[in-house]
């Protein structure tokens, strides 16, 4: 502990030059846990996915629909509790780039089926009861500034669902209780989108509720059953599975950010490292007279080694200090669209400082082993 | 100007551990920028390369892509028969009646059911779109349940090699041909006959016309006719301007992603910089009193280390494009949200792309070595003599 | 049985294949209490002859006793110990270190004791007063004269009571005053608190003040002069 009064007193060594590492280290550390948070943000509705809900689509692909009279065959099927669908509207809200997700779902058991959409129960019978209600996610309704008894006019998107523009107006503002719904979303009546369809009764996605999730693949396979070799062949499978489908979408974000947050780690180490090891070179005459004194290099190699993780933890706190601060939903507005919502929390800045310990030992071995392996006389030579 | 150049490139292999660790910061953080920006390069060339300034593609009015616009049947013969429309041999319109639809099939790189482009194409298809070759088999022959398959999706989804039984619109289909397109958007797609698809996904419409103009300046007279036709609710648009807006946002959300990490990144490395030009400015104190007491102005001082600061970071720069190279030509793939389908492209490194890592190398180098180039040049001349 | 006892002590380097000798078969005895003078001209090996008591660089040949310990064969390890113990070194250019205090300067070899935070003020205060700067403790070396930072290092050098001082050129960078101060200093802790003192030293005024004289040339003895106290 004595120990420990020296190392910092070494930092004021050159303010500047601690104050710069510093700097660089808590970049490095910010970088690293927003990015982690971005990517948890992309896998966090697969993360939370239902272990009792399942999906049945298309087996051709998601863009094509099946008959709502398929749920009466699904319903029979052993395992299977309660029954739900929905359909991809893809309207336009004033212009193309205001993009957000637009579901017609049969209300009352889709309501049902996801607790964790969170209305207040005037706000769902209000709802229930409005042909052309909706219900906006809190997110959705701050981006646009959107309150309840608000008119929205969505212009179609698909073919399908005519010409004409829909009005919508909105019955309540739900909050999400689970990553497995976002709180970007709009929810109308599927009845309403199906009275201006130009084909009727398409179901774009069932989602089934099962008894067990033990059972989930024995009751996929047999809803796929029920209509193999049909017109409108199906390929069914877990929540989580779907939810990760459309994370790969994107492409291979893992690799993508990895290779960045790796690329972040290597640029950091070599700036510490330059730092520290410079540090070292213009001390040689004091590590050697502190060998002289009788420091044994062991201990030279822990002071200076110490040195370089004390600042490196103190750049890992406060680039993780900082992320924790800016980057969350609340201040970044960056979300919306396809980007799910995404913020760092205790557990990146926990992988923030992990790591700013882990730059401060990486890239202060080669000091810490140039000031314990001094040669003294040769340091000591050099002054004079 | 000659003697202080030589002077700092001599110090600088002094202390070429320093200069190297400064050199390597900025070289991974050019490295970086070079390598995300190659990505919304590779995507943007593979969508504008899908356009030819010859051709012109014909949506429904007010439709933003093909995916959600709309041409009937009896539209197609007013259009062919249009005068600004290019004929082939045959005395046929080089025109295109064309669908696509999202088939599901999984990836190579990771299982995932992944939406791959099917589109539905007249006859004059391949004549229309003239960068296109087959490179084995055969075209599909039309009237048959034959298809072909762009090359980069054959690499990148599973079971689309020549021969092979593709299941999907209640039938099955025969993979006839393999076709590049300059790694065109075309190259992940699979090719078929439009008439036979229509039935197959029970579709009724088509949902675009690509056709060859006579001359690309025909397209002001063509817009012309299309408008004052009350049976064409159609708007036709030239294929560059078309794909340039098909990966307009997602090339924006890349390059604003790749700026913003290399830019944070950049802080960091302009700090390892100023770091090791202060150190530089400390080491040398005496000889910068030398020069000063020899005559050499404020700005002369100023000028050489800010240089050296450059010099160095645009080594780094250099360095980071090499490292980055290697990424160039790398197939990849990510989902265009204008079109929900999977395009596979190649990274793409430019010149262009590396004289801007370079010059970005340089800006860090600068503004990095600005406060200590300053610093050196107001050293006090006499102090600095006295030190020893 | 005398303190110290170099026998046959030579030193040589190897630079780029070259092997240069600094000390030819030196053999000296240094009773407890002595406080010896090391002359001769620059390159003599004086300074190295200074180290290899200290410690800090290890004989080529020839055996080195101080006290009950052959410091000669000592691992790294095991001589940065006996040093602390038994070891005060005293720079020609103070040595202090700029980021900490005069206090925590001389504070320093007590790190590696067991003594407690109280016990370690104690002895630091004793030290820097028998220096006469306890006044200036809390003060940075840059605060301070060349004669005064070499007092610290002085106060540095005896506060852990080692066997033996070392001190190379202690004198080399003040001026005649300050010079003359440290000296008395030297004279008082081997003659008061009977401190073994071995100085290495070109300058004839620091020579008058050692009670014995050796002088080295092209690294072996050449005479012994005694000098009276």
């Amino acid at each position: 502990m004595k120990f420990l009064g020296l190392v910092l007193k070494s930092a004021r060594r050159s303010r500047r030059r601690t104050f710069l590492t510093v700097l660089s280290v808590a970049i490095a550390v910010f970088l690293f846990a927003s990015l982690r948070a971005v990517l948890d943000g992309f896998n966090a509705a697969a993360e939370a996915s239902s272990s009792t809900r399942i999906m049945t689509l298309r087996s051709t692909s998601m863009i094509f629909s099946m008959p709502t009279s398929h749920a009466d065959a699904i319903r029979t099927v052993n395992g299977v509790r309660d029954l739900t669908w929905a359909n991809w509207f893809g309207g336009i809200y004033k212009d193309p780039k205001n993009f957000f997700a637009q579901f017609a779902i049969e209300p009352e058991s889709y309501l049902r089926m996801y607790p964790e959409i969170v209305l207040a129960p005037e706000a769902r019978r209000a709802f229930l009861e409005d042909r052309t209600g909706c219900v906006v996610g809190d997110g959705l309704a701050k981006r646009f500034g959107w309150t309840v008894g608000d008119r929205v006019v969505l212009q179609v998107g698909i073919p399908t669902y005519g010409s004409q523009d829909f009005t919508f107006t909105i019955r309540g503002i739900y909050r999400t209780s689970g990553a497995a719904i976002d709180n970007q979303s709009m929810f109308f009546q599927w009845k309403f989108a199906d009275e201006r369809s130009l084909v009727k009764g398409q179901a774009g996605w069932y989602v089934t509720q099962i008894a067990n999730p033990d059972q989930a693949a024995e009751v996929a396979l047999a809803i796929d059953q029920k209509f193999a070799n049909s017109p409108y062949e199906t390929k069914t499978d877990t929540e989580k599975a779907f939810q990760s489908s459309f994370v790969s979408m994107f492409g291979n974000l893992n690799l993508l950010l990895g290779s960045i947050a790796v690329a972040v780690v290597i640029t950091t180490l070599f700036v510490a490292g330059n730092t520290m090891a410079m540090s070292v070179r213009e001390r040689t005459t004091e590590i050697a007279v502190m060998r002289t004194l009788g420091f044994p290099a062991k201990t030279m190699f822990f002071l200076v080694g110490g040195e370089g993780i004390l600042m490196a933890l103190l750049g890992g706190a406060v680039g993780a200090g900082l992320a924790r601060l800016i980057v969350n939903p609340d201040v970044l507005h960056v979300a919306g669209g396809f980007i799910p919502e995404f913020g760092v929390n205790n557990a990146h800045v926990a992988t923030g400082l992990a790591l700013s310990v882990f730059i401060g030992v990486v890239a202060g071995v080669i000091p810490a082993t140039m000031a314990s392996r001094l040669k003294i006389v040769d340091a000591l030579r050099r002054v004079a | 100007m000659g003697l202080i150049a030589s002077y700092n490139l001599r110090s600088m292999v002094v202390r070429k551990g320093t200069a190297a660790m400064t050199s390597m910061g900025i070289a991974m953080v050019v490295a970086v920028f070079v390598m995300t920006l190659a990505i919304a390069q590779g995507f943007r060339a593979t969508l504008v390369a899908s356009g030819s300034p010859n051709n012109v593609i014909v949506l429904r009015k007010g439709a933003t892509s093909e995916t959600v616009s709309a041409v009937m049947r009896p539209q197609v013969p007013l259009i062919e028969s249009l005068p600004q429309i290019a004929r082939s041999s045959d005395g046929r319109a080089l025109a295109s009646p064309e669908l696509v639809v999202i088939i599901s099939l999984p990836r190579q790189s990771d299982n995932q059911p992944a939406n791959v482009p099917l589109r539905g194409v007249g006859p004059k298809a391949f004549e229309v779109r003239d960068a296109l070759e087959m490179v084995e088999g055969r075209r599909f022959t039309p009237g048959t349940r034959e298809i072909n398959v762009g090359r980069l999706a054959v690499g990148r989804f599973k079971g689309l090699t020549l021969g092979s039984a593709v299941k999907f619109g209640s039938a099955t289909w025969t993979v006839a041909g393999v076709f590049t397109a300059d790694d065109a958007s075309f190259e992940s797609e699979v090719w078929g006959d439009v008439d036979l698809m229509m039935p197959a996904f029970q579709r009724g419409a088509y949902q675009s016309i690509t056709a060859r103009l006579v001359d690309p300046s025909a397209f002001d007279s063509l817009v012309a006719a299309v408008a004052a036709d009350p049976r064409l609710d159609l708007r036709p648009r030239r294929e560059l301007d078309y794909y340039a807006e098909q990966s307009a946002t997602m090339t924006t959300v890349i390059r604003a992603f790749g700026t913003f990490v290399t830019l944070i990144l950049s802080v960091g490395a302009v700090f390892g910089a100023m770091n090791t030009m202060y150190a530089a400015v400390a080491y040398r104190t005496r000889e910068i009193g030398m020069l000063r007491a020899l005559g050499f102005s404020r700005l002369r001082i100023v000028t050489a280390f800010l240089a050296e600061s450059v010099a160095l970071a645009v080594v780094g720069g250099g360095i980071g494009c090499l490292l980055a190279l290697p990424v160039h030509g790398l197939s990849t793939g990510t989902t265009n949200m204008a079109s929900f389908s999977e395009v596979a492209f190649k990274f793409r490194i430019t010149p262009g792309l590396m004289a801007g890592g370079l010059l970005f190398s340089a800006l860090m180098g600068a503004v990095g070595g600005l406060l200590p180039a300053i610093r050196a040049s107001r050293i006090p001349v006499a102090r600095a003599l006295r030190e020893i | 049985m005398a303190l110290i006892e170099l026998r046959d002590v030579t030193k040589s380097y190897k630079r780029d294949q070259i092997e240069i000798p600094v000390l030819e078969r030196v053999s000296i005895s240094v009773p407890e209490g002595d406080f010896l003078g090391l002359m001769g001209p620059s390159g003599s090996g004086k300074s190295t002859l200074l180290n290899l008591l200290a410690g800090i660089d290890r004989p080529s040949r020839g055996s080195i006793r101080i006290g009950d310990t052959e410091i000669s064969s000592l691992s790294e390890s095991v001589l940065a110990g006996w040093r602390a113990r038994h070891i005060g070194f005293i720079f020609q250019l103070y040595n202090l270190i700029p980021v900490l205090t005069a206090f925590e300067n001389v504070e320093l070899p007590l790190l590696l004791t067991s003594l407690s935070k109280k016990q370690r003020h104690y002895h630091v205060m004793t030290a820097l007063s028998i220096v006469g700067i306890e006044d200036r403790a809390r003060h940075y070396p840059r605060q301070l004269s060349g004669g005064q930072e070499q007092r610290v290092a002085i106060a540095r050098a005896v506060v852990a009571d080692p066997t033996l001082l070392l001190a190379d050129e202690p004198t080399g960078d003040l001026d005649a005053k300050s010079a003359g101060e440290v000296l008395t200093l030297l004279q008082r802790l081997n003659r008061e608190f009977k401190k073994t003192i071995v100085m290495v030293t070109h300058d004839p005024h620091a020579a008058e003040r050692a009670s014995r004289l050796l002088h080295l040339e092209k690294g072996t003895l050449v005479e012994q002069v005694t000098v009276g106290a």
